[in-house]
C-alpha cells in the first residue's frame, strides 16, 4: 500500500517535471538572439567582461574562482570532509591492532 | 602484477604526472583547471597502488605529510583569496595592481590569483584522492 502511493507520487513528479520541460510551457532549450539576452544575459555578462575583469581567458575559470569563488571554497570543503570521513571510517578498529 | 604491467607503469606514470601538473598550471588558459588536473595526478598515484602493489605503497605513502599538504592546499587556496582582503574577500588584486601576475591575457604569467588558487586546489584534490584511495587500499578484511 505504502509502495503504491510512493510509486504513485514519483510518476506524478515525473509527469510535473514533463509537463514543465515541454517548450511550449516553460523551459527555452537552446535560446538564441533576443532570447539570449532576455535570459541569459548572466551569462553574456561573463563572456563579455570575464578576460578584462579576471584575465584569464577560461571562462569558466573565471567563473569559478573568481566570481562565484565561494562556492569553490563550499566544493573544496566538501571535498576535505568526505576525504576526512573515510579515512577516518576506514581506520582499523581498536580490537584488530592487538 | 606483471613484468609487463609493471614496465609500462613505470613509464606511464611520469607522462601521466606531466600531463596533470600541465591542466593544473594552465587551467587559467586551457579547458580543465586545479579539479580535474589534481584528478588526473591521483590517477597516476592509483596507477602505481595498483601495478606495485600494497607493500610498495605503504614504503612510499606518508600519512601526515599527505594529511598536511592536503590541509596546506586548502589554506594556501584560502591565502590566495585573501589577498585583495583590503577591498573584498575574493578581490583580485594580483590581476588589477598586483607585482606579478598581471601579465597580458592569455599568458602563463596572467589573471592574478587564479594559477595560485588552481595549484593549491591541484595539490588538495591530488592529496585527497590518494590518501582515500589507500586507505581503503589497507581496509584489508573481507569478513568482519
Amino acid at each position: 500500500m505504502k509502495r503504491t502511493i510512493a510509486y504513485l507520487s514519483l510518476l506524478f513528479i515525473l509527469g510535473v517535471l514533463l509537463y514543465i520541460a515541454n517548450p511550449n510551457y516553460g523551459l527555452v532549450f537552446g535560446p538564441g538572439g533576443k532570447e539570449w539576452l532576455a535570459l541569459r544575459y548572466t551569462d553574456n555578462y561573463y563572456i563579455q567582461h570575464g578576460v578584462q575583469e579576471v584575465g584569464g581567458m577560461n571562462i569558466v575559470t573565471d567563473i569559478v574562482f573568481d566570481y562565484r569563488g565561494y562556492d569553490t571554497i563550499g566544493e573544496a570543503t566538501v571535498l576535505f570532509t568526505a576525504i576526512a570521513g573515510a579515512i577516518a571510517l576506514l581506520r582499523p578498529w581498536r580490537r584488530d591492532e592487538a | 602484477m606483471g613484468l609487463i604491467v609493471k614496465t609500462s607503469a613505470r613509464a606511464i606514470i611520469p607522462l601521466i604526472g606531466i600531463f596533470g601538473a600541465y591542466i593544473v598550471m594552465h587551467g587559467h588558459l586551457t579547458p580543465g583547471g586545479g579539479f580535474q588536473g589534481g584528478a588526473t595526478i591521483a590517477g597516476a598515484g592509483i596507477l602505481f597502488l595498483v601495478a606495485f602493489g600494497l607493500d610498495e605503497m605503504r614504503k612510499h605513502y606518508n600519512k601526515n605529510l599527505y594529511s598536511a599538504l592536503e590541509g596546506i592546499g586548502g589554506l594556501a587556496f584560502l591565502g590566495a583569496a585573501m589577498l585583495g582582503m583590503g577591498v573584498a574577500f575574493f578581490y583580485n588584486t594580483l590581476w588589477h595592481n598586483g607585482p606579478f601576475f598581471n601579465g597580458k591575457p592569455g599568458t602563463l604569467l596572467s589573471a592574478g590569483f587564479l594559477p595560485i588558487m588552481n595549484l593549491a586546489v591541484g595539490l588538495k584534490v591530488f592529496t585527497g584522492l590518494v590518501s582515500a584511495l589507500t586507505a581503503i587500499a589497507l581496509y584489508r578484511r573481507w569478513k568482519s
